[in-house]
């Protein structure tokens, strides 16, 4: 029988991280001030906030691209910081601005991270042609990275981001700035991971609504800390965040409003009632 | 890690130096347009300047020896400089590798290209000048451009430890570096017309003793013992403190976030 621990993918605990910039007016900025997070294996988990809260900080503790000044994080049953070489074998990350050195090609970019992860010969070739396949990049498998579409960029660092056949994938605001149909077919891509793989996700979005559609669970964190963690529905009833509903109504919105199935609260200003929604089976607050 | 997992890593960044090699420009250039404007000059000034041929070798020596050791160590500082420059360079240390995996490879294209740049060279040195590079025969040309080689890696990981040090603004040391060796290695002039604080530094240069080395075979009297196992062990620990600097500012990168500011 395994133990609960063995059971997650991510095990953090108090992880704090203060960053000091400048060599002569020394400044801090405070940007984790201790995170406690558990994510089971097989689970999709997002970090939803706001910019500056911390996210990306996070993100990158756990892929060992930042050292934590406190706290501990197991990430794969592995430490963070001593097994750091170990677990980048086992995990890749994608985010939402890629950028890839700009005259190689979309093949090339894939087949050299590729060999950074031990991949050679044939089993090489096919793991390109089948992410490039997979990411319907084979138009553009021989196009320059610097000419491709911001969406096209995304779709290469997803393609980038699964060439180790990670179990553990971290994916930072990935669908920031796309057009919103190249955003849902990301997202399709994403819980495809999961379905297909049983890929563990952990990803960070400013849209409750992409957290809505692919997160198990998530914690919503601000100025470095978590104030809240549940599934979706429930976090959007605790702290009320979810899709705002703005009406004008005459001569002023209706009592029963506030307390209809869906809505989580309205409040009224400039003579406009807005109104935060969750989906459906979300119960608003009694 | 494996051997094997070991020379992929290398291969994955001598495929990625090569590739980008090949496609820009600006490579050419440090290739081809500054190396050979620096032969001819330097060539004709020694013609102005009535040099004898054994004057005009040991000049000329220097010459080459400073394109070769600039071009291979651009070659060394461009394992981080160019995802640097194309704000990628999390990447690669995200990925399951070390920093010898990414001065290894790159240092292989740089030797590759210091090959091609030395026999341009010497053909030119010879066509326009008549001065025989090969003539010290094939032990001593190799064993000259071993000490260059040796030369550019160390300078060059410590180029790259000053970029992940600093961040861009480091990145002038790529170029401004090689400067220093011209003015203290005895390039252009022996290290004894140095004022003796700046010889006594130039003999902490282990390009000096491989000049030196190399151009006994031309005449002109060594002013070192074994210049070529002075050269090779300084190189030894030198190269060893490089990778030590590199390594450290790594960290010191992961910790102060850094390696994220300089990356998407």
């Amino acid at each position: 029988m395994s133990s609960p621990a063995a059971s997650l993918a991510i095990d953090a605990r108090e992880v704090a991280k203060t960053f000091r910039s400048g060599w002569f007016r020394p400044r801090t900025t405070e940007a984790l001030r201790g995170v406690t997070l558990e994510v089971p294996r097989g689970a999709i988990v997002g970090l939803l906030g706001p910019n500056g809260a911390g996210k990306t900080t996070f993100l990158s503790i756990l892929a060992t691209l930042l050292i934590p000044d406190r706290g501990s994080a197991r990430v794969l049953g592995l430490d963070v910081v001593r097994d750091s070489l170990a677990l980048r074998r086992r995990l890749n990350m994608a985010s939402g601005r890629p950028s890839f050195l700009w005259s190689l090609r979309v093949a090339e970019i894939v087949a050299f991270y590729g060999r950074l992860y031990g991949l050679s010969g044939s089993v090489l070739r096919a793991r390109v042609d089948r992410l490039i396949e997979e990411y319907e990049l084979t138009p553009y498998r021989r196009v320059p990275y610097s000419e491709l579409s911001t969406g096209l960029k995304q779709r290469v660092a997803l393609a980038k981001s699964l060439v180790n056949d990670p179990e553990l994938l971290f994916l930072d605001e990935p669908t920031l700035g796309l057009d919103p149909d190249v955003s849902v077919r990301v997202r399709a891509h994403i819980a495809a991971l999961r379905r297909e793989r049983g890929m563990t996700i952990v990803l960070t979005t400013h849209y409750m609504r992409e957290a809505e559609e692919l997160c198990d669970d998530v914690a919503f964190i601000k100025a470095g800390r978590i104030l809240d963690a549940g599934t979706p529905d429930e976090l959007k009833r605790r702290i009320g965040l979810g899709d705002v509903i703005a009406l004008r109504l005459e001569p002023t919105a209706p009592a029963w409003l506030a307390t209809a199935a869906g809505v989580l609260r309205c409040t009224t200003n400039d003579g406009w009632t807005e109104c935060p929604t969750c989906s459906v089976g979300c119960r608003p607050r009694a | 890690m494996s051997w094997r997992a070991d020379a992929l890593a290398v291969w994955a960044v001598v495929v990625r130096n090569a590739l980008m090699a090949s496609r820009n420009v600006f490579f050419f250039f440090e290739l081809l347009f500054w190396p050979i404007v620096g032969v001819l000059s330097i060539g004709l000034m020694t013609r102005f300047l009535g040099l004898t041929p054994a004057q005009t070798s040991f000049v000329l020596i220097g010459t080459i020896a400073l394109s070769v050791v600039n071009v291979c160590q651009l070659e060394v500082a461009y394992a981080v400089l160019m995802d640097v420059w194309a704000k990628s360079i999390k990447h690669q240390f995200l990925a399951p590798i070390g920093i010898r995996h990414l001065t290894i490879g790159s240092w292989l294209v740089g030797m590759v290209r210091g090959v091609a740049l030395f026999t341009l060279l010497a053909v030119l040195a010879w066509w326009a000048f008549g001065f025989r590079v090969f003539a010290a025969g094939g032990g001593p040309v190799a064993v000259f451009l071993i000490g260059c080689f040796l030369n550019a890696w160390i300078v060059g990981v410590f180029v790259c430890a000053l970029i992940t040090l600093f961040g861009n603004r480091a990145e002038a040391f790529a170029w401004a570096s090689v400067n220093l060796v011209l003015v203290l290695a005895g390039i252009y002039y022996p290290v004894s017309v140095l004022p003796p604080p700046a010889a006594a530094i130039a003999r902490a240069i282990p390009l000096t003793y491989f000049l030196d080395a190399y151009r006994a075979h031309f005449g002109f009297t060594s002013e070192f013992a074994a210049p070529i196992a002075t050269g090779l062990g300084l190189s030894v620990v030198y190269a060893a403190l490089a990778h030590l600097a590199f390594y450290s500012c790594v960290q010191r990168a992961r910790r102060t976030g850094l390696l994220l500011k300089m990356s998407e």
